[in-house]
């Protein structure tokens, strides 16, 4: 958390307060006003009713700019992938009853990421609120447990501050979704009060610092560690702390693992880079999970995915967990040296702490063995069908080192993830833990949004994932986004097939489409640029043309159906036994 | 290729070709001597929360018990002498690292202030109105005594005791009047403080972090 910028930012707007703008007048103006003094510049959303009001007083609004998108889920993708990219809470706008129904998946994908969001759902009046009044629901209790915290309005007086709390909230500790429901009589009250200084309720409290005590018993660990490695999770990223990793790493030789949602949080051009672990993991990554004798968890919860089967997770090794959440200590993966606080701020502790290098030479030999051992190299069939993992390399090299990658969920995310060259934090925007299908695309107009212009976005999608919120096409060319959709077609749910080949007869149940429409004339359709690409030769030209265009390009690129992502741990299997085919799964 | 008939397969040892590791964890990702592995016992341990007095809080409590699959035997809420707080008393059954994971997780709502484990001689205090047949209000009078009891409805038909005092103590009084036909029973599930000095729920947020409880390894 970068708090010493954020309050510049804070400074500044409230300067321009001074000068530019007009007193509150209603909850409405009071909601608008609390955006504008935390810095929020962008929001995504879709109107109705009952937010009406909401959106009545943006119209006055100078310093935000409001993206409609064409449906609630792409609007809560959008700001998701907003916050993730700004490492600042995105903000979403959605009517009640199926406005706010529709963000339900966006908000659940932002809580198990940890993603710093907000969303702002209307509600209808409080007098009605109970009745099962038209687009009533219950938006604080649906979103209960997908909140990290959740407000429903009720005084005009405060609802600025509400909002306030809402961004604070999302944003300090451990970021995650908040939600601040505006019935509209609250929203069209009079106010005449101005809202405060964002901040978190009294009762909210996290710790920066690990106890010097733990972190000089953790420091004595690293010390004697034969077989050390570091497993550094989405945590890494949303502390800024990849220098500080950097520093920590490579003074004390310690490889380095990332898990999906850290991934970039360490250079994987770096010799001590393992890669990605877990599932779909590299090879030399969960070799070097497996046998450690002493892992060091940044900001991870030990996800099922990463772990696979707990029994079999890094059987030998002592873990030392660092996270500002006490409660993802011990919940997976038994902490012997918990380190509760900021990843930034106690990798800086651990540095200092530790005074001399493990002594881990022939470890670090291990490791690169299993780098040369298992190289991700995919094979290619005799036939030539365009592989995938082809596709992927050929954005990476038309692309600079701080592009950014959105996907969907699948194969194709997996074929992106193990197959581009991660060098830059925050630079892979993903649906990590939920899995959201259809994530990428919305996800991409969000990132294009917060990016820097000189950073191209690039999103793979799968043909089933791409169907489910292609219609945020539409945003893209109305608001003139340049951003390269890669879809990486199979006319399959590519995953679900893949799981039914290994793991039950290749009996393939509502997994074949067997036909899809021709996306690159349904992006002509929509406005954008539209390729299609059918083999290897076909590839250059039409990455070179996305390139070029100024604009949203969809490629269509019909790959190889039978492509499969390895290597594989199995659902639950042990992470040392990773299997290289298909075959490999039966025999394991 | 490690396997020749493999054509699909990446470079690499096989599986079975590759080292093996010694050790193992249990479910709870304890690391464990595989020949000692045991399931943990399940505990009861008294929790209280100190948390804002404000809607929706005691929703926000029960649904986090829910959807993490915590076992709750009881829940108690109340005011306090501070206006802005309640306090809600948890009576939990749950192996060790569960109370731990639960301690956690309640603390991480947003309006809960404190949470406390309270030590096993905690006062605890369950109340049960019970409402039985009346027609032998004497015997039944001379029960309430017993345990310590007394009426407070006295009807025609039927006779309604309070009683209040330890879980043990109420599930002991309502097997007593189970002899004059019990027409209905009420319970409130149990309150607690801490005995002397010593504060229940801290007012302010905790800082320290919790102590991390040393897990044998091979027992």
């Amino acid at each position: 958390m970068s708090e010493p910028a954020h309050a510049a930012e804070i400074t500044d707007s409230e300067e321009e307060a001074e000068t530019d703008q007009r007193p509150v007048s209603t909850g409405a103006e009071s909601v608008v006003r609390a955006l504008e003094n935390d810095g929020v510049e962008h929001l995504f959303g879709v109107q109705g009713g009952a937010i009406m009001p909401v959106y009545d007083a943006l119209y006055d609004s100078d310093q935000l700019t409001h993206i409609t998108m064409a449906h609630e889920q792409g609007a809560a993708h959008a700001a998701d992938a907003y916050g993730v990219v700004a490492n600042d809470p995105g903000v979403c706008l959605a009517t009640s009853g199926p406005g706010a129904t529709n963000l339900i998946t966006g908000i659940a994908d932002a809580s198990m990421d940890s993603d710093p969001f907000v969303a702002l759902t209307g509600q209808v009046p409080t007098n009605f609120v109970g009745n099962d009044a038209f687009q009533e629901t219950d938006t604080t209790g649906v979103t209960d447990p997908i909140t990290k915290h959740n407000i429903f309005a009720d005084d005009s007086d405060r609802v600025g501050d509400d909002v306030g709390s809402a961004l604070a909230l999302s944003r300090e500790g451990r970021p995650g979704p908040t939600l601040v429901d505006l019935p509209k009589d609250i929203t069209n009250g009079e106010t005449d009060t101005e809202p405060g200084e964002a901040s978190v309720p009294d009762t909210y409290q996290y710790r920066e610092h690990a106890e010097t005590e733990s972190v000089d018993e953790a420091a004595r660990a690293v010390e004697d560690a034969a077989r050390p490695v570091i497993l550094a999770g989405g945590g890494v990223i949303r502390s800024e702390a990849s220098e500080e990793l950097y520093e920590f790493a490579t003074r004390y030789g310690i490889p380095v693992v990332t898990t999906m949602p850290g991934t970039g949080a360490f250079p994987e051009d770096h010799e001590l880079s393992m890669g990605g672990g877990g599932m779909h993991g590299t090879g030399f990554a969960n070799m070097a999970l497996h046998h450690s004798s002493l892992l060091i968890g940044i900001g991870t919860r030990f996800d099922d995915r990463l772990t696979g089967g707990i029994e079999t997770f890094a059987p030998e090794a002592e873990v030392v967990h660092v996270d500002i959440d006490p409660a993802e200590i011990s919940k997976n993966v038994h902490a012997d040296y918990p380190l509760i606080g900021d990843a930034g701020t106690v990798i800086e502790q651990l540095t200092d702490a530790v005074e001399r290098m493990p002594d881990a030479d022939t470890w670090r030999d291990q490791c690169q063995e299993w780098k040369a051992e298992y190289p991700m190299d995919y094979p290619v069939p005799e036939d030539r069908a365009l592989q995938p993992e082809f596709v992927v390399e050929a954005l990476d090299e038309a692309t600079s080192d701080r592009a950014i990658v959105t996907t969907g969920v699948g194969q194709h995310q997996m074929w992106a993830w193990q197959y581009w060259d991660w060098l830059e934090p925050g630079t892979f925007v993903s649906s990590n833990g939920l899995g959201t299908m259809g994530y990428g695309l919305p996800a991409a107009i969000g990132a294009r949004v917060a990016a820097d212009d000189d950073q191209e976005v690039i999103c793979f999608e799968g043909d089933g994932s791409f169907l489910m919120t292609m219609q945020e096409l539409s945003v893209a060319v109305r608001e003139d986004l340049d951003i390269t959709v890669a879809v990486l077609n199979n006319e399959y749910i590519g995953m679900v097939r893949q799981w039914q080949d290994a793991f039950f007869e290749g009996r393939h149940a509502a997994s074949e489409y067997g036909w899809c429409p021709e996306f690159d004339k349904l992006a002509e359709a929509f406005g954008a640029h539209g390729e299609a690409v059918e083999n290897y030769d076909e590839v250059p030209d039409a990455v070179e043309a996305a390139m070029e265009y100024d604009g949203p390009t969809v490629i269509d690129f019909r790959i190889d159906p039978q492509a499969n992502v390895y290597p594989m741990v199995p659902s639950g299997g042990n992470n040392g036994k990773f299997a290289l085919s298909e075959g490999q799964l039966d025999e394991i | 290729m490690s396997d020749d008939t493999d054509s699909k397969a990446l470079d690499g040892p096989h599986p079975n070709e590759r080292p093996e590791t010694s050790r193992r964890r249990n479910a709870q990702g304890i690391r464990i001597d595989p020949d000692a592995e045991a399931e943990p016992d399940t505990e009861r341990a008294v929790l209280s929360a100190l948390v804002a007095h404000e809607p929706g809080v005691l929703a926000k409590v029960a649904s986090l018990f829910s959807r993490r699959q915590f076992n709750i035997e009881s829940l108690t809420v109340g005011a306090t002498t501070d206006d802005d707080r309640a306090r809600i008393t948890l009576v939990i059954e749950e192996p060790g690292p569960g109370i731990e994971q639960a301690k956690k997780q309640l603390q991480k709502l947003v309006p809960v202030v404190s949470v406390t484990e309270l030590p096993s001689d905690a006062t605890r205090r369950d109340l049960a109105l019970i409402k039985v047949d009346g027609t032998h209000p004497d015997q039944v009078n001379a029960m309430a005594d017993m345990y310590g009891g007394q009426a407070v409805d006295a009807g025609q038909e039927t006779v309604t005791i309070e009683v209040t005092g330890s879980e043990q103590k109420i599930d002991a009084a309502v097997e007593a009047f189970e002899r004059f036909g019990i027409e209905e029973v009420v319970r409130t599930g149990t309150a607690a403080l801490t005995r002397g000095a010593e504060r229940t729920a801290a007012k302010v947020p905790p800082t320290a972090e919790p102590e991390s409880k040393e897990v044998p390894a091979d027992d």
